[in-house]
């Protein structure tokens, strides 16, 4: 019952929104996001992180994913690993700083998981977070939203 | 709203490896901090191999020994894409343009080298296309005569695209193209059976690259 209830919960707080010539990108309402594209979970000090719908839509098939080691330092806009899409290398950057203390192996394997389940299954590292105040200069899902409407009228 | 943007042309000649992958370089971290304005090398390499950041040298069919009797250097980069080859008359395109600029992603961004390469081809009566899935570059037939690998760090685009006018192709037979076992590579020279172009260094490339960004154009002769 619990675990339904818990399930219910997470559908509804799914915020969908249309962009205009792209068609759906998805943006979770409980997420803090930054500028570069990849959004944050985050439960007491503990941050998981990851790259958004949009992020996904716009690399195309991702086919491998560069991830740090378990125990390294990441700051706040910095890159900490890479994903390949059409023959390009992309960075992805931390949206706060701390050390890892997880990566999720299972991308070496099934890269794709970064496109089917950008926010859920295609998590990339969880990082023990130093300065929660950082968290501020992050956007929430309205202003993500907004920014990437913005972004994509730009051509 | 389009903002009039400019597109700063350094034409390099030939130039090693290294020493452009560190202009590269320093050019990402100027662009980065928008001390200069988006900027395209156009060059080509001495025989070089180079490899992606996926590091795929099982597609290396002969030692780094040999290949440097060849008169050959080898390169590991960051790049995405597999092994490739690059010589004289392989006409090369490395963009350092800032993406997030013009609100463009990885996937529209090789789109629009690969459509470059396109219309290249057919100001030279050559019909080239897009590969199929997970085949990046273009092709005539099932021949390969450009490929692309790039890198995207903070928004800005290094690395580029290779367009065979008249490379030595034999250079190709020791290595698997971008890891695509099965399939040919070819030239502009193959396709046509025209001698050798002055098209390396004519600005025919910089014209389409730039129609596709709708750039002003600024020539810089380095």
């Amino acid at each position: 019952m619990a675990s339904r209830l818990l399930w219910a919960s997470r559908a509804a707080s799914y915020l969908r929104i249309s962009v205009f010539h792209r068609g759906f990108s998805s943006v979770i309402k409980d997420l803090k996001y930054a500028d570069s594209h990849e959004w944050v979970k985050v439960d007491g000090n503990s941050a998981t992180i990851g790259i958004t719908d949009h992020a996904q839509d716009h690399l195309g098939d991702v086919v491998y994913v560069e991830l740090p080691e378990v125990g390294v330092t990441v700051k706040q806009d910095a890159s900490f690993g890479a994903v390949e899409s059409v023959k390009a290398t992309s960075d992805v950057n931390s949206p706060v700083s701390g050390k890892v203390v997880e990566v999720n192996e299972e991308l070496s394997s099934s890269p794709a998981l970064v496109n089917s389940s950008p926010y859920e299954d295609g998590w990339i590292i969880k990082v023990e977070m130093d300065n929660a105040g950082e968290l501020k200069k992050l956007m929430d899902a309205d202003q993500y939203t907004k920014f990437c409407e913005e972004e994509d009228s730009k051509h | 709203m389009k903002v009039p943007r400019s597109l700063q042309i350094w034409r390099l000649g030939i130039v090693n490896y290294s020493d452009a992958l560190k202009l590269q370089e320093k050019l990402v971290s100027d662009r980065k901090i928008h001390k200069i304005s988006d900027t395209l090398l156009s060059l080509q390499h001495p025989p070089t191999y180079t490899l992606g950041k996926r590091r795929t040298d099982h597609n290396l069919l002969i030692s780094e020994a040999e290949l440097k009797k060849l008169g050959a250097e080898l390169h590991y980069t960051q790049r995405g894409g597999d092994i490739t080859f690059h010589g004289p008359h392989q006409a090369i395109l490395y963009p350092i343009i800032s993406l997030r600029d013009i609100g463009l992603g990885a996937r529209n961004y090789v789109e629009k080298l690969e459509s470059t390469m396109i219309e290249i081809a057919s100001l030279y009566g050559v019909k080239a296309c897009p590969g199929q899935k997970g085949e990046t570059g273009i092709w005539v037939g099932d021949r390969k005569i450009g490929a692309i690998g790039v890198r995207i760090q903070y928004g800005i685009t290094s690395h580029g695209l290779a367009f065979n006018i008249d490379p030595d192709l034999n250079y190709f037979k020791h290595i698997v193209p971008c890891g695509i076992a099965d399939k040919d590579v070819t030239s502009l020279r193959r396709e046509t059976g025209n001698g050798i172009y002055e098209a390396v260094e004519k600005p025919a490339p910089h014209v389409t690259y730039s129609k596709e960004h709708q750039c002003h154009q600024v020539f810089h002769l380095f």
